[in-house]
């Protein structure tokens, strides 16, 4: 027999009790992967390459104050301003969603729409029929599978931001984006309806290159400085951030529940270990007596570790399996879209494993180098 | 002859360092499990307290929050002569047209920005609700200043005490700049408790024309009595040329609870999740216990105690175990309560400041829920107990 298979046997003496042990240290880092990944998803956006280069305009007072139709011509004459487009977020509840609709409606310039967000990918006829009918939507892929919908389908909405309500026929169906979810409509539709107030929600456009985005940002935000409509321009990426701030104490909320949660898993292992060791304290005197010294320690120390390794593959490992298999946005129902775990988590996941492992055995290992040889025969249990 | 409790009591006492850990596990899931629901029941209780139930609040049909609804300054004129309306000792009609505007201003902290609701609302704004008030307020140097309500025409703002703590420049004195104007804060509001403590007020009409918004988004009126209320929303949500929704404004305030739904869920999400881990670790010390008193179990069945005895006595033990760690848990959760925090609105998209709110009932339901998974963890532990062979139990060391 070997040293492995000494400790292999030990760990499994107790069969329940290992599996207990295991167990829960799984469900609790389970439970830790899960809120990590719904943290990134809140706070860090999910990023392409077009993020950085594409730029949204909105009001300095707040993306709710709306902007005036003539800043367009303005905007088109900044050097570096590939292609701009109206981008106003309608808000609409879907047909019998009166409550939360779970994909967002914008109102954009269809020309020049394509012209900024060009990862969309969409049949070229589709586009065109888009482009020729102004009462004509175009929806992602995935709001159409969630909803059945087809090309020549009609959505109604309730307007919720604006005073009037949309009724839109599918002309096409996109897919490519970062988020595949999305209505586009025209803008000319809501014009329209609304009597042309003359007013945008934001703008949103795409600048040469990634280099020259920031001196677009700084030329449009000084191109409108102290006019009736300030404008704060920001690349895309900075826009998605600048709502992390907006959930307030809500992050800190989620990250003070991982840390109880690890805290909660510490003890419990803690616990478990020195149950085990006490369990065998007169065997543990016979092998001091024989002269082992420092390999009880490693022999603790390999068994608590494998207790904890074995949890956090089947915890961690089966958070990052689960979330991998899950059609995540219709299992959230579209709050969450890509719910992905990374190699960080895992590594966290680990890492306090492995950490758990070893604090859980410097107790039972202290315990055990201080009784002396005499007093671990006597003890009864 | 059912054990007595003390045998339990005693037990869990002498056998305190194999339990503690398990005790305090589910006193932590516990915490988790009050804390987050205190979380939301603070936000349910700051709308539920928002609101004087003889106002009726008028916003545009279809408009989920104020914020997106809009109404004209023909229906303002319209409604000020209808004689269900109350009138002042100086017979003007009670009724303030509100506008709605949201700020994007930085965060104290330095860190960030985030959405603020301004209120504008006309003279008749203040008496409609008696529950918000000045209270003193601190200047930059942190002396306590008096407060005082804006003048209309000067850029002067009311901002919430509540607020002042998250943003820069609400300080008394303070200044910041939004849209065109520059704003000058005047006085710190409280609104008890209510929605209103995460609001700015300012004059509607200097809003109006700062922000360049023909509309106004809401009327709150006070009509005569209770007769004529049910009147005048029938009448207002009669007429076809109106599209409007009118409503008791406390019931309107009753129904936003967009914002408290996710974490609610978030909670029970929680509880769930976490006591999994802490039924895995109550088996582990309920199995522990049993098999350390495998004699003992063998003695009191020799005794007379039968099988449904012992299988009750270790169930009350593991109950009473989960019992004091939810008491644990409560403990912990309680200094909590009153804290003030802030998130953003699912309903106005700004920031809106709340209490956590532990109620006894929250307590309650803690508690019920760690005698729960006490009893889950022990159950196989007390039946593996209940069946142990008497001679064999008598016979093990």
């Amino acid at each position: 027999m070997n040293a492995a298979t000494y400790i292999v046997k030990n760990a499994l003496r107790n069969k329940r009790r290992a599996l207990l042990s295991v167990l829960s240290v799984a469900a609790s880092l389970f439970l830790f992967v899960m809120l990590l990944v719904a943290l990134r998803e809140m706070t860090v956006p999910p990023e392409d390459i077009g993020s950085s280069l594409r730029i949204i305009a909105r009001n300095k007072v707040s993306l709710a104050q709306p902007l005036p139709l003539k800043q367009l011509a303005i905007i088109e004459k900044i050097p570096g301003v590939e292609a701009v487009t109206p981008f106003s977020f309608y808000g609409g509840a879907y047909k019998g969603e009166e409550k939360f609709t779970s994909f967002a409606q914008f109102a954009v310039d269809p020309l020049r729409f394509t012209a900024v967000g060009v990862d969309a990918k969409i049949d070229p006829a589709e586009l065109q029929a888009w482009f020729a009918d102004r009462t004509t939507c175009i929806v992602g892929v995935d709001t159409a599978k969630r909803y059945g919908l087809k090309i020549g389908d009609r959505m109604r909405f309730t307007g919720q931001i604006y005073p009037v309500d949309l009724d839109l026929k599918i002309a096409g169906i996109y897919r490519g984006t970062m988020d595949d979810r999305n209505v586009f409509f025209h803008h000319k539709y809501l014009d329209e309806a609304l009597g042309d107030p003359g007013t945008v929600g934001t703008w949103w456009l795409r600048a040469a290159s990634p280099e020259e985005a920031p001196r677009v940002v700084e030329r449009i935000n000084r191109a409108f400085a102290n006019t009736a409509a300030e404008v704060r321009a920001e690349t895309e990426r900075a826009f998605q951030l600048s709502f992390v701030s907006m959930w307030g104490n809500i992050k800190i909320l989620i990250g003070s529940i991982c840390s109880v949660v690890v805290f909660t898993l510490l003890l419990v292992t803690v616990s478990t270990m020195s149950m085990a060791i006490r369990e065998r304290f007169r065997e543990l005197a016979v092998l001091k007596a024989l002269g082992f010294r420092r390999e009880l320690f490693a022999f603790i120390l390999a068994e608590s570790f494998a207790l904890a390794m074995t949890g956090a593959l089947l915890g961690a490992g089966g958070a990052w399996w689960l979330f991998h298999s899950l059609d995540i946005p219709k299992v959230t129902n579209g709050i969450f879209v890509s719910f992905e775990v990374t190699p960080r988590h895992m590594g966290l996941a680990f890492g306090i494993a492995a950490l758990l492992g070893i604090i859980s055995a410097i107790g039972p290992a202290i315990t055990v180098a201080r009784t002396s040889v005499v007093q671990g025969l006597r003890t009864l249990d | 002859m059912a054990l007595p409790l003390k045998y339990n009591f005693a037990n869990v006492i002498v056998r305190w360092r194999a339990t503690l850990a398990t005790v305090l596990g589910i006193a932590l899931t516990v915490a988790v499990f009050v804390l987050v629901q205190a979380l939301a029941e603070g936000i349910k209780k700051s709308s539920a307290a928002t609101g004087d139930p003889r106002n009726v609040l008028v916003v545009r049909k279809g408009s989920t929050a104020e914020s997106s609804s809009l109404v004209s300054r023909e229906q303002l004129r319209t409604f000020q002569y209808y004689d269900e309306i109350a009138r002042n000792e100086r017979s003007e009609p009670v009724i303030s047209a509100d506008i709605i505007v949201l700020a994007n201003l930085p965060r104290r902290d330095g860190k960030g920005e985030a959405n603020v609701l301004f209120r504008g609302i006309t003279a008749r704004g203040v008496e409609l609700r008696p529950q918000v008030n000045l209270v003193p307020g601190l200047d930059a140097q942190g002396n306590a200043l008096a407060s005082r309500w804006f003048t209309p025409g000067r850029r002067e703002i009311v901002v919430s005490a509540r607020l002042a703590k998250r943003f820069a420049h609400f300080r008394i004195g303070g200044s910041f700049k939004s849209g065109p104007a520059t704003f000058h804060v005047v006085g710190w509001l409280d609104g008890g408790g209510s929605a209103y403590d995460s609001e700015c007020w300012i004059d509607a009409d200097e809003a109006r024309s700062i922000f360049d918004r023909d509309m106004y988004s809401s009327f709150l009126i006070r009509p005569r009595d209770e007769a004529s209320r049910s009147n005048l929303i029938a009448r207002i949500e009669g007429d076809k040329r109106f599209q409007l929704r009118a409503e008791s404004e406390t019931e309107y305030y009753k129904k936003q609870t967009l914002t408290a739904k996710p974490i609610q869920w978030l909670g029970s999400f929680l509880a769930v999740a976490m006591s999994i881990g802490a039924v895995f670790a109550a088996m582990n010390t309920m199995y522990a216990a049993v098999g350390a008193r495998t004699r003992e179990v063998g003695t009191l069945r020799v005794l007379g105690f039968r099988r449904r005895t012992v299988l009750v006595s270790f169930l009350i033990e593991g109950a009473l175990l989960a019992f004091i760690g939810g008491l644990i848990g409560c403990a912990i959760s309680l200094p909590m309560n009153g804290y003030t925090t802030g998130t953003i609105s699912m309903e106005t998209f700004s920031e809106t400041v709340f209490a956590f709110s532990i109620t006894p009932a929250l307590l309650t339901k803690g508690l019920v829920f760690a005698v729960l998974v006490g009893i889950v963890g022990t159950f196989l532990p007390a039946v593996r107990a209940s069946r142990l062979p008497v001679i064999a139990a008598l016979k093990s060391l």
